[in-house]
């Protein structure tokens, strides 16, 4: 099995100082969850109770299935 | 992507490169150290390397946390796995690292339940699914991924469950950078900070960096761009006299972290008195370890693993690749009996680790080495 396979891409998202962005589809309020897409269209269940509350459109920084903060609009 | 193309400009990369090649002094040689495997990754992935100048060097630090797992923690989760009703659960890479008797996937193919997961909320996921079997988290990370076992222990005190425990080998940032910053071997003019770290712990444990030992931090993201300019910052600081934290990636990282994420660790987890770290042996108060209030969830507990210490095979370098010592190529084993297929020591395992990431996406490029 290769690191990429293991980690179903070639960065391991779940391993490392590594998170990834990921936009709000849906949200479960009294969970803490929401439905959450990856930018090639994947979509995972995430955790957010260190950034709730979220709304549909949100843009996650999530690393091993929880969100750890939203995403702020570069400077320009 | 949003957040993703704009930091990936070639025409802006090439700017800053060239503020880079403005900003060193001909003569001087600069040592930077990335502190995060991820930083690592992108370094060798965007060839980074390749456009600073010959005197700015970059040293890979201690940042991927399964090349830091010791053998013998490796060792004690094969043994939990093979207890009888147990499903081990860990991430991808962490079943690929070597124990003294093999790694966790050889146990599965040996006839042990080990099961990969993505995140630790699937492990708990697996435990509802499973009421009949004890279902085992092995959690490592940094403090990036210590919240999230944090809140799943939180979640399965509060649905009751009684046969899912973790397995806790998380590590914190801090305690083995004063280790590296003290150690005679290692001169460094500057840190890379960590970006999703920091995104959890903030900016300011990093102030001891420029405040006891004399040497600049700024914390950088993870897109080619984020990291020349992160690079750009320390070589500006180092140009200006300036030393201090600066904060490159701003669109993630407050500069007082997570709080919440802080405070849900602060109640599952307490530090433990001391931690072996591969490569940098025992370091004090550098490791994490459940909290009285969640003992009964704690599996080194349930199943009093065996805890013995295994040295790492000597033909392995990877406690000098860790400490920046040597380049990933310069072992003895690299790219020859130790690969990413067959991986001897951990750097090898993970895309994050040095070695591995050199071996993916460097190897090719070597004549330009720095001297």
């Amino acid at each position: 099995m290769s690191a990429d396979e293991s980690c179903g891409s070639e960065h391991c998202i779940t391993c490392g100082d590594d998170g990834v962005p990921m936009t709000v589809l849906a949200v479960d309020l009294d969970r803490a969850l929401a439905l959450c897409a990856h930018a090639d269209g994947r979509r995972e269940t995430v955790e957010t109770a260190l950034v709730a509350p979220v709304a549909p459109g949100d843009v996650l920084l999530v690393h091993a299935g929880t969100a750890l903060t939203r995403l702020l609009e570069p400077a320009t | 992507m949003k957040f993703v193309d704009e930091f990936r400009d070639a025409e802006l990369g090439r700017a800053v490169a060239g503020e880079i090649l403005s900003l060193v002094e001909p003569g001087r040689h600069y040592k930077l150290m990335e502190v995060c495997g991820g930083h690592t990754h992108a370094i060798y992935k965007y060839g980074i390397d390749d456009l600073l100048p010959a005197n700015v060097e970059l040293v890979h630090g201690p940042g991927c946390p399964v090349c830091v797992i010791p053998m013998g923690r490796v060792d004690d989760g094969i043994a939990v796995a093979h207890r009888d009703g147990v499903i081990f659960t860990c991430f991808g890479d962490m079943m690929r690292v070597p124990g003294s008797q093999g790694s966790l996937l050889d146990a599965k193919a040996a006839g042990a339940d080990v099961r990969m997961v993505y995140s630790p909320l699937d492990a708990l996921r697996i435990a509802k699914q499973n009421p009949d079997r004890e279902v085992v988290f092995f959690a490592i990370g940094f403090e990036t991924t210590a919240p999230s076992t944090a809140l799943t222990l939180k979640r399965a005190r509060l649905e009751g469950l009684r046969n899912f425990s973790v397995m806790c080998s998380h590590v914190t940032i801090v305690p083995p950078l004063r280790a590296l910053l003290e150690s005679p071997d290692l001169r460094l003019d500057g840190f890379i900070g960590p970006g999703h770290v920091s995104t959890v712990v903030g900016a300011r444990p990093f102030e001891f960096i420029p405040v006891d030992y004399g040497r600049p931090v700024v914390i950088s993201g993870f897109e080619p761009l984020d990291i020349l300019q992160a690079i750009e910052m320390i070589l500006r600081q180092l140009a200006d006299g300036r030393c201090e934290v600066e904060n490159q990636y701003k669109r993630v990282v407050p500069y007082e972290g997570n709080l919440r994420a802080l405070e849900v660790m602060a109640e599952v987890f307490e530090l433990r008195p001391h931690f072996e770290w591969r490569g940098l042996g025992f370091i004090s108060h550098s490791g994490l370890k459940l909290s009285d209030a969640y003992a009964d969830l704690d599996a080194e507990a349930r199943f009093s693993v065996p805890g013995v210490r295994v040295a790492d095979p000597k033909a392995c370098q990877c406690g000098e690749v860790l400490k920046g010592v040597i380049k990933p190529w310069e072992c003895k084993v690299f790219g020859t009996a130790c690969t990413p297929e067959r991986p001897i020591g951990t750097c090898m395992v993970s895309s994050e680790g040095a070695c591995a990431a050199y071996y993916n996406f460097g190897r090719f490029a070597r004549e330009r080495q720095v001297v």
